[in-house]
């Protein structure tokens, strides 16, 4: 699949992924106050506007739902499949999966390494 | 003071890329003005997404109407009511005599198929069309047992069929069940037929103090939210707890219960959108719009009649311009002039209609209106 949309450098609004070994990451924020996860790095808690610190979450999590999109997207080439994937004590992200077929609720899921489009992605545990 | 629709208005909905966006405009607004006996409004309240800076101007303007305050609102697909609400607010406090609220979209000359999911938003630029929000909803009602993919299909068969009677939607049909879960596969499980057009048209309504006249139709209560912050710990489908938590602000603001409500014009983008708000409305409870679909209790003669205009589904999905139809619609229905949809003896009537597109929220915005006496 390629990504052709441009994004100035800087500007990319997904969520930054670290890659150690066999393991990907998001790399968020925590908030100090009332514990809740956040996959960007924000200024303040968006759930209660506490400080928040640093915090990775993944790689694994549970799919909360899945699709297969099978229509034309700018810069993208159907079929692809999506899912949304709540990480283990962490929060929900959008992720790119391999194949063009929808997990089952519940699948347990593992992040990979970003794709060269610099999606999130993952596959199954 | 209380506030009436005086007079309603919409042009044909469908894909028209020949037609001018000020000849759709004029359509919509001619007859609305008419329908009111005025040619004068005080402001203009205008609704569209993807109109170009300036379009309400440059459209008004074409259509005579110049020197008044005019304001442009975009609330994603609640622009329209968004419209309605705030040209609502003008005229109850007393800042405008008469207002007009009008929306417009021409979709046709801007997008090929879909809308294109917008690339400054995380998962806009990751590739979440619309219809793969909504399939993701679908996909967890299904495989939670909440419903099945034959009554998600049955919401498609009811509103392409009310639409038989509606000429001004840019689809309609006499379709099986069947033949809706076997036409295109868009977003897994959402079918072609389970989708919304691109369409083109715009709507309009006029909105002045309530004089009891026999063709007002009284706004009786209103209500406009954002969604708060749609995550992990969200318990619903997306978009689900917005419409319920402006659906109750709604009727607390009427003096309602859903039970009390005649027809309901509802944000049916896609078929997975008309079963979860006929739940988050209070029309059924969780888990049972797909079985109030398939038992015809939503449709037109049925106890709880949903969208007998067709719906987003049918009549077509022109962003800026659905909310003013929804509300049209209604207006025609409780002063039974709705012809062949007529809902016997309507008197109360809700619209819904729900926007989205920022990830991470519940929707960008969501409002309910309740109108009638
Ligand atoms: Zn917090």
């Amino acid at each position: 699949m390629s990504q052709t949309t441009a994004v100035p450098a800087g500007t990319d609004p997904r969520p930054r992924v670290v890659v150690r070994g066999d393991d990907a990451v998001v790399a968020g924020v925590r908030c100090t106050e009332c514990g809740h996860p956040v996959a960007f790095v924000r200024p303040r808690c968006p759930a209660c506007r506490g400080p928040v610190e640093p915090a990775e979450f993944g790689p694994a999590g549970t799919a909360w739902s899945s699709t297969v999109v099978r229509i034309p997207v700018p810069g993208r080439e159907p079929p692809y499949a999506l899912a949304y994937l709540d990480l283990d004590d962490g929060p929900r992200v959008l992720a790119h999966l391999p194949g063009d077929r929808a997990v089952p609720v519940g699948t347990r899921l593992r992040l990979t390494a970003p794709d060269e489009a610099g999606d999130l992605t993952a596959e199954e545990a | 003071m209380d506030v009436a629709v005086h007079g309603v208005g919409t042009s044909h909905f469908g894909r028209q890329p020949d037609r001018p966006l000020i000849d759709l405009a004029w359509d919509a607004v001619r007859e609305a003005l008419a329908d009111a006996g005025t040619d004068q409004v005080d402001a203009v309240y205008v609704g569209t997404v993807f109109g170009a800076p300036g379009v309400a101007q440059r459209v008004l303007s074409a259509l005579g109407i110049t020197g008044i305050p005019i304001l442009t609102l975009e609330n994603a697909c609640a622009s329209g009511t968004t419209a309605l609400v705030e040209g609502h607010e003008a005229v109850r406090t007393g800042r405008y005599g008469r207002v007009l609220a009008l929306g417009l979209e021409q979709m046709s000359t801007t997008f090929g198929g879909a809308i294109h999911p917008e690339s400054s938003d995380a998962e806009g630029l990751a590739g979440l069309a619309l219809p793969a929000l909504y399939a993701m909803a679908a996909h967890r009602y299904l495989q939670t047992g909440a419903a099945t993919a034959e009554q998600l299909a049955t919401v498609s068969v009811k509103n392409h069929a009310h639409a038989l009677h509606n000429p001004r939607a840019q689809y309609s049909g006499s379709y099986t069940v069947e033949q809706v879960l076997g036409s295109r596969m868009i977003a897994d499980p959402l079918t072609l037929l389970q989708c919304c057009p691109t369409s083109d048209g715009a709507a309009a309504a006029v909105l002045a103090p309530a004089t009891g006249g026999a063709r007002e139709i009284p706004v009786r209560g209103l209500a406009i939210r954002s969604g708060d912050l749609w995550d992990h710990r969200s318990p619903h489908v997306w978009g689900y707890d917005l419409v319920a938590a402006t659906a109750a602000l709604a009727y607390e603001a009427a003096g309602i219960a859903p039970g009390d409500v005649d027809l309901f014009e509802v944000h049916d983008a896609f078929t997975i959108g008309e079963v979860a708000t006929t739940e988050a409305l209070g029309i059924v409870g969780h888990g049972d719009g797909g079985k109030a679909a398939e038992s015809g209790r939503t449709a037109v003669g049925g106890a709880s009649p949903v969208n007998p205009s067709g719906g987003l589904l049918s009549r077509g999905h022109p962003l800026g311009a659905t909310g003013l139809a929804q509300v049209a619609e209604v207006v025609w229905q409780l002063r039974g002039d709705a012809g062949g949809r007529q809902v016997d003896g309507a008197r109360i009537g809700l619209v819904e209609t729900m926007g989205g597109g920022v990830s991470g929220i519940d929707g960008n915005a969501c409002v309910v209106a309740v109108l009638g006496a």
